[in-house]
């Protein structure tokens, strides 16, 4: 291997968290005490001086680095306080930026300095959408009672597709479209760099039915469990925050499903369907227990956080404080948005649901480059993990 | 000196409990002629009151049996101008009796042994007494107290300035136009101070100044020393302008066989032109002590061609490469090879010592300061930054620029304008080729002693130190007992020529080194010994009318203390001596002693041993004990209740190097039936305090082995071994190991001849 250190990468890594990257002078402590580290390709060691010489490539093309849950067992145990899960956190949100398209959105979303940027692109488009759906005022109590934020973007005849529908439909598909046009990019690249770096055989592909079964389906049952979560020993509180976090969006993506279905689809049928959903439904509990969940879960991550801060003096960067915020402004606005219907104060309601609008798309934009995005690339890692062991991967 | 002699035996520490008090004192009234009291504490207030009172009635040779001589020194230390000798009735007798088995009887004679063994060690001490003089001083009729440093580099500058500021006048010889030597050409030096991370301005300059202000200190830039003769308090040494040739260039050594060669005119004479090394040269200047600092060369690398030093253009070794960094910038890309690499070679390069890992750390800082984008890959085997300077590799590792990792160098070769390296066995977990503008190659410090003689001495052992092989050119002292000493009292190396070292390290050195320079002329003023019988007031006498000329105490004196005339008659140099009695030990004419330790002496003592006929059970094995480490091993083997047999006799002795083989006859004419020398480990890894001792002595008893073997008598009846001083669990298997052997070959068949 004719090696070329990456002066630049060297410093990016130091300015995400992994500022104590050079410290390492490996002895393995790390990898031995790693509960995730397989016996055949075990971590962190060899990443840690990978990242010291700048070798970009090669932790690039490493799902090792995307297996690690940071629960911090190795920096916990690192004679030298060299911190390498706070390292290999950093090595992941260089790999968003890199992996992320288009090139300038995923740099743009990278550093607290594209923040103006990346509050005011959803902020700007969807005031502008409120602004073409020339339903640009604040509804009286009786609307509001009546239709909550459903003719945010105002309310025409055709009754087969609301003009709220339409609008939403509008900023949140593209948008989603866009970060997940994003994410597929990114994680067929990195599929194809780690397949390519392990040497693995392109002859026998699985097909997607045989892809889905063996790989991708185990893979999300292990992350939902939280099998690899639970088995670290350092920072066992996590799961306790991050579980019921994740819990959260999928209860939020049923209810989200079932909105569409009921308001676009059996709607068209049955206009009684539309409107709010009674406090007493089914998918509403769901939707209220996930708010809740979803706010208990992000401030257990962020007193986490905290504290690791506070003691274990990890660097508070942008790339973790940015999805902490993010999840927290979903979660507030959407529950606030809900309180002040029922408050029926229609100005800070609609001010609310706005900014709720904002973040939700801030999320769905974005969530191929900031660390959420690490929900499809550790899956694909997951998946990767599997393959490479699998017959397919073995001529 | 009139000796009025009277003994005393302590009954303490279990000593009265085990032994009969009145049948030991009778031994010594009746067979040694000698007065005996005795008393329960002798070490006590009392005991010391009973002492002194005989002392101040005229007493003034005192025997006392009791406690080892190795403690309670001060208590029975009655001045300088009395004798006293102890008889080690606690440690070797009382304390080291074989105590039988759990649920055993003791041997039905075992209280009459223990008796027996007291009894000779009474009869010993007494006969040592009667035989012992007092010590007259050798001194010096004038005695000079300058210190000569040679070589002005850094360790050379501190050896002067640590010197004048003691008060002492310095003589600085340095052979260069310039004082400073190699570090004049450092562009930076490593931290001396907490946080032990920052690189520091190069000292040298500052010191240089101070060396030159002093005006204690004599400087002679552009100078060599061409021979230094004569003693310690009393060297002569002829300096000459550099790279000239003098008739007063220290002589080669001719050995014996060469003297003879040359004599008939087969060999060329390697002195011709040269005065011979007895000679005196009428302008020498008069030092009293001297500190070798000569330094060190960078080693050549040239061998290593898979690494392209010589061949290849920027392939540089480090001393170079800190000269480019001090003319100016370096390159952006180096790589700083630690070790020469291949297949299977994990050394680093000779004398490297841990100084090429710092030195590559430091150097890889200067690619990183001159070079926006620099980068440094440092490829080691071992990276060895002892003591503090573990912080200053640890800062060095958080250089961005600054790549690290173990790796075997297989090959450098040229890549365009740039140089490839190949290296195998990385961290990175595969084998890796790097592209760099410069490889600096981590050469050692190979000491001046190593290709020259450097201290011109003209003493008859030769002008450079010996067995400079065994230590891979180093001058030989024990480097963890004895550091800065040599095997040539007087001169005390510091810096790179004892050591690869670092300047702090130097500094260290020098100021070590300066030290013992100043011990040695005061020790000389006082007419004693310096290290390891500091203070020793005796030194050896020839009875030169009865010298045959062997030159056998000449060639095995370890320190060169002797020179010779023409005819080979030795010519003593007492200050040049460490009076470990080799000398005594070689001469078979037996006409070299101590006023207090001769062969007259010790075979006195042998001959006193009372050896009894006929009886299985009462073989007398001698055994001769060096004080320095074996004799402290066997007092703690007492100290442990470890058993020793009661056939043995123990004898401490300066040095196993001063055993006379006439002593091993004595013992077994006198009907002993083995003797023994327990001394130091000798060869590479020796622990003799004076060098060769234990070696020699061990080549003498082969030699006795075979005289016996035509006697008649069993070669093995003598042995000798080899302790450390940490051996007192396995010395008493190692004794009573040899009386079994002694048992089974039955006794001496000489016995009452």
């Amino acid at each position: 291997m004719n090696v070329q250190p990456d002066l630049e990468f060297i410093r990016s890594l130091k300015e995400a968290g992994g500022d104590t990257l050079k410290k390492c002078y490996q002895c393995a402590t790390c990898s031995v005490t790693c509960p995730l580290s397989k016996d055949g390709s075990p971590f962190p060691r060899k990443e840690m001086i990978w990242s010291q010489w700048g070798l970009k490539e090669k932790l690039l093309a490493d799902p090792d680095v995307f297996l690690c849950h940071q629960c911090g067992d190795c920096t916990t145990n690192c004679p030298r306080g060299a911190k390498p899960g706070d390292v290999l956190g950093a090595i992941r949100a260089y790999a968003y930026t890199f992996y992320g398209w288009p090139a300038p959105l995923a740099k743009l979303a990278s550093s607290a300095k594209g923040l103006p940027m990346l509050i005011g692109i959803p902020v700007v488009v969807i005031f502008i959408m409120w602004m073409i759906s020339g339903a640009m005022h604040i509804p009286t109590s009786e609307q509001f009672a009546d239709h909550g934020y459903q003719q945010f973007f105002g309310h025409w005849g055709f009754k087969w597709y609301a003009k709220n529908i339409f609008f939403i439909v509008l900023i949140m598909v593209p948008s989603l479209g866009l970060g997940l046009f994003s994410a597929y990019k990114g994680i067929t690249k990195m599929w194809k760099t780690m397949a390519e770096n392990e040497g693995v055989s392109t002859e026998y592909r699985p097909s997607a039915v045989q892809f889905v079964k063996e790989f991708l389906w185990p893979s999300l049952i292990e992350i939902v469990n939280h099998d690899r979560f639970k088995e670290c020993t350092d920072n066992r509180d996590r799961v306790r925050g991050h579980q019921p976090l994740m819990l959260a969006f999928i209860g939020l993506f049923i209810v989200t499903c079932w909105s569409l279905l009921k308001n676009d689809v059996i709607g068209l049928i049955w206009p009684s369907w539309h409107g709010p959903m009674l406090l007493m439904d089914p998918f509403k509990i769901l939707a209220n227990v996930s708010a809740v969940a979803l706010l208990f879960g992000i401030a257990v991550l962020w007193s986490n956080r905290k504290k690791a801060e506070k003691e274990q003096d990890t660097k508070a960067t942008f790339y973790d404080w940015f999805l902490i915020w993010e999840i927290t402004a979903v979660g507030v606005t959407g529950l606030g948005a809900e309180l002040l219907r029922w408050a029926g104060a229609p100005t800070l309601g609609y001010i609310v649901y706005f900014l709720h609008l904002v973040s939700i798309m801030m999320l769905f934009l974005y969530l191929p480059y900031t660390k959420l995005a690490h929900l499809i690339y550790r899956t694909t890692a997951y998946s990767f993990e599997k393959y490479r062991e699998s017959a397919f991967a073995k001529k | 000196m009139d000796k009025t002699y009277c003994s005393y035996i302590c009954s303490g520490c279990g000593i009265g409990d085990a032994l009969d008090m009145e049948a030991l004192a009778e031994v010594v009234t009746d067979e040694m002629s000698m007065e005996c009291k005795s008393h329960e504490c002798l070490c006590g207030t009392e005991g010391r009151a009973l002492i002194e009172k005989d002392i101040a009635d005229g007493i003034n040779t005192v025997v006392i049996g009791a406690c080892s001589p190795r403690v309670m020194e001060a208590e029975f230390d009655f001045g300088d101008d009395k004798i006293t000798v102890r008889a080690n009735l606690r440690e070797q007798v009382v304390w080291a009796e074989v105590k039988p088995e759990e649920g055993e009887e003791p041997h039905a004679e075992a209280a009459e042994y223990l008796q027996e063994t007291a009894s000779d060690y009474m009869r010993m001490a007494c006969t040592r007494a009667q035989k012992t003089e007092p010590a007259e001083p050798y001194l010096l009729e004038v005695i000079n107290k300058t210190i000569m440093v040679m070589g002005g580099g850094l360790a050379g500058l501190t050896a002067a300035k640590e010197s004048a500021a003691a008060g002492y006048n310095v003589i600085l010889v340095e052979k260069d136009s310039v004082l400073g030597g190699k570090a004049n050409g450092w562009r930076k030096s490593f931290p001396t101070k907490a946080p032990w991370t920052d690189l520091e301005d190069n000292p040298i300059d500052a010191l240089i100044a101070q060396v030159t202000a002093s005006d204690k200190i004599t400087v002679k830039t552009g100078t060599e020393v061409a021979r230094i003769a004569g003693a310690p308090g009393d060297f002569g040494v002829s300096f000459k302008s550099t790279g000239t040739d003098t008739e007063w260039d220290a002589p080669a050594k001719v050995t014996t066989e060469d003297a003879d060669l040359i004599a008939k005119g087969e060999l060329e004479d390697p002195n011709t032109g040269l005065q011979p090394y007895v000679e005196v040269d009428p302008d020498a200047v008069k030092v009293g002590s001297v500190v070798l600092a000569t330094g060190w060369n960078p080693a050549d690398v040239s061998q290593y061609e898979h690494l392209g030093y010589g061949t290849l253009t920027n392939v540089v070794t480090n001393a170079e490469f800190e000269k480019l960094a001090k003319e100016g910038k370096v390159p952006a890309n180096v790589a700083f090879v630690q070790s020469p690499g291949g297949k299977d070679n994990d050394n680093d390069f000779p004398y490297c010592n841990s100084v090429t890992s710092m030195v590559a750390l430091k150097q890889a800082q200067y690619v990183v300061e001159d070079n926006e984008d620099g980068k440094a890959f440092i490829l080691y085997q071992h990276m060895r930054t002892p003591g503090h300077m573990e912080l200053f590799y640890k800062n060095a590792q958080l250089n961005d620029g600054i790549f690290m990792t173990k790796a075997a160098v297989m090959q450098v070769s040229e890549n365009g304008d740039q140089l490839s390296v190949a290296a195998e066995d990385t961290l990175l977990g595969e084998d890796i080729v790097l592209d760099v503008d410069m490889v600096v190659l981590a050469a050692g410090m190979e000491p001046t002693t190593l290709n020259d003689y450097s201290i011109n001495l003209a003493y008859r052992q030769g002008p450079e130190f010996s067995d400079l092989e065994l230590f891979d050119g180093y001058a030989d002292s024990h480097f963890i007992c004895f550091p800065y000493e040599t095997r040539r009292t007087g001169v005390y190396a510091c810096g790179g020529v004892r050591k690869a070292e670092t300047m702090e390290e130097a500094v260290d050195d020098a100021t070590g080194a300066a030290l013992k320079a100043i011990q040695c002329i005061e020790s000389v003023d006082r007419g004693v010994s310096v290290h390891p019988r500091s203070g020793d007031a005796t030194y050896p006498d020839f009875f030169m009318q009865r010298c045959t000329q062997c030159k056998r105490c000449t060639e095995e004196c370890p320190f060169g203390a002797l020179d010779d005339d023409e005819k080979g008659t030795p010519l003593p140099n007492p200050t040049r001596c460490r009076r470990c009695g080799t000398c005594m030990g070689a001469c078979p004419e037996r006409i070299i002693g101590f006023t207090d330790y001769n062969i007259d002496l010790i075979g006195s003592m042998i001959k006193s041993v009372e050896v009894p006929e006929d009886d299985d059970d009462r073989l007398r094995i001698l055994v001769f004990v060096c004080e320095n480490d074996a004799y402290p091993a066997l007092d703690m083997a007492g100290m442990r209740r470890n058993g020793l047999n009661h056939m043995l006799r123990f004898i401490p002795v300066r040095c196993l190097g001063s055993v006379n083989m006439a002593w091993i006859r004595d013992a077994l004419s006198a009907g002993m039936d083995g003797a023994m020398l327990l001394g130091c480990k000798y060869g590479d890894d020796y622990q003799c305090h004076f060098v060769k001792g234990s070696e020699i002595a061990d080549k003498r008893m082969e030699n006795i082995g075979d005289t016996l073997s035509t006697l008649g008598l069993e070669p093995e009846r003598c042995a000798t071994e080899q302790v450390a001083i940490t051996d007192y669990d396995k010395i008493p298997q190692i004794l009573n190991d040899f009386v079994e052997e002694i048992v089974e070959m039955g006794p001496n068949p000489f016995k009452g001849f």
